[in-house]
């Protein structure tokens, strides 16, 4: 076997440097996916670069405009413990409280979690209904991007080589939280996931964000639904459009946890019943 | 200096390897088989060890990535000669039945009675819930670590 070098860069410019000086260095979060690629050879890279010293990479803090800044190096269970969120910000805290099991979320992270892209896993969806921002440092210098466009289909993101994910910023989002997971058992991917929020007062839509995700490359969100919704009284009939609009725009896969089919079926039920539940 | 990780409170090497991983450390260098490689890929969760008291799965850590944190396996519950009130209560509930799951589900628990010593079943049930046992023995063993919270 070859040696993997292991670096421990003590701040966000070396590690930088490290992995632009060789494209096959592979950056380290918390190694709740590296690691099991590198356990069953699905990878070979010629370093690892732990970004685990990274100080830039820490904390979950507001901002004045009360968006909420999450370091990219912070664990999914510290954000699902954090009291931060306000409003309907707090589907960030309650998706990371839903992925995999305590295990994993002591030592997985959002950065790496971002960075991996898995269509399928519980970050994605949850991003794009909070219109959150990634924001990435590479050897080009810093950027950011909107979730929406930062994830770009299965296990793709918009970083480029050498770059790296340093922070997510939720900005204030009004309404209560949705984040209605559905799964076959606790610990496994989502089925069907829908995340967002809404602001029903008197039976009145004011606003709402609805996205699906584990229903194709993407998350879904769509601006017709949203629109379809605002401003009207949340009758049965509308709501079951809206699932319906939703359901034809996913474009799921067959597999063991569910078909296409089945998750085109049961979209609806859950749209209805996450309106229900914050209305 | 070399860095170095604490394993059930001894100083330990790194391996050179830097894809070792925490697990291979503990069985392959160390022998502290309590620790088992079931799926190595972090879905059994029979791997599961505290890492500055924390629960994780050694299969998923890089053993390098350890440097400078504490790492408490299995073996160390019982090194006074007396087992863990978790272990003590997981045989009188007859929750060992192969046992493969049992190391990894004691500490899982004891992570879960560290933080919160009077969980709901619910409670119980979820930090568990990445403890597979395959001879599906679960009544058993939720008994058992509420027996251990309450008895």
């Amino acid at each position: 076997m070859t040696a993997v070098a292991y670096h421990r860069p003590a701040c966000l410019d070396d590690a930088l440097a490290l992995l632009a000086a060789d494209e096959d260095a592979r950056p380290l979060a918390g190694g709740q996916t590296l690691v099991p690629m590198l356990n069953l050879d699905l990878l070979a890279p010629t370093a690892i670069v732990s970004l685990a010293d990274l100080a830039d990479l820490r904390g979950i803090a507001a901002l004045a405009d009360g968006s909420i800044r999450i370091g990219a190096m912070e664990t999914h269970a510290r954000i699902a413990a954090s009291r931060i969120f306000a409003a309907g910000q707090a589907l960030v805290p309650r998706a990371a409280g839903h992925i995999a099991s305590p295990a994993i979320r002591n030592f997985g992270t959002i950065g790496g979690a971002c960075a991996h892209g898995d269509p399928v896993s519980d970050w994605p969806v949850a991003l794009v209904a909070a219109d959150a921002r990634i924001e990435i440092a590479g050897p080009a210098g810093r950027r950011g991007v909107a979730a929406a466009d930062f994830f770009l289909g299965f296990l793709t993101t918009a970083l480029e080589p050498g770059e790296i994910v340093t922070a997510i910023v939720v900005p204030p989002v009004p309404g209560r939280a949705i984040h209605l997971r559905y799964s076959r058992i606790d610990s496994d991917y989502a089925t069907v996931i829908v995340a967002g929020a809404a602001d029903i007062r008197d039976g009145i839509c004011r606003s709402v964000r609805l996205a699906v995700g584990a229903c194709g490359p993407v998350p879904v969100r769509l601006a017709a639904v949203e629109d379809l919704l605002t401003g009207r009284p949340l009758e049965p009939a509308l709501v079951a459009a809206a699932g319906r609009m939703l359901a034809e725009a996913i474009d799921p896969l067959d597999d063991v946890r569910g078909s296409a089919a089945y998750r085109r079926r049961i979209l609806p039920g859950l749209v209805a019943r996450a309106l229900a539940g914050v209305a | 200096m070399t860095a170095r990780l604490t394993v059930n409170g001894r100083p330990c090497d790194l391996p050179e390897q830097g894809t070792a991983t925490l697990l291979d450390l503990l069985r392959d260098q160390l022998m502290l088989t309590g620790a088992k490689r079931g799926c190595n890929y972090g879905v059994c969760g029979t791997c599961s060890v505290l890492i500055d008291g924390m629960l994780g799965r050694a299969c998923l850590t890089l053993a390098a990535d350890c440097a400078g944190r504490s790492v408490t396996t299995v073996e160390a519950l019982d090194a006074d000669g007396s087992p863990d009130p978790i272990q003590r209560c997981l045989v009188e509930a007859g929750a060992v039945q192969c046992g493969f799951c049992t190391p990894a589900m004691v500490l899982a628990a004891r992570a879960l009675l560290d933080a919160n010593p009077r969980p709901s079943r619910a409670e119980i049930v979820a930090a568990i819930s990445g403890n597979i046992c395959r001879c599906s023995g679960y009544g058993a063993i939720v008994e058992a670590i509420a027996a251990a919270a309450h008895g």
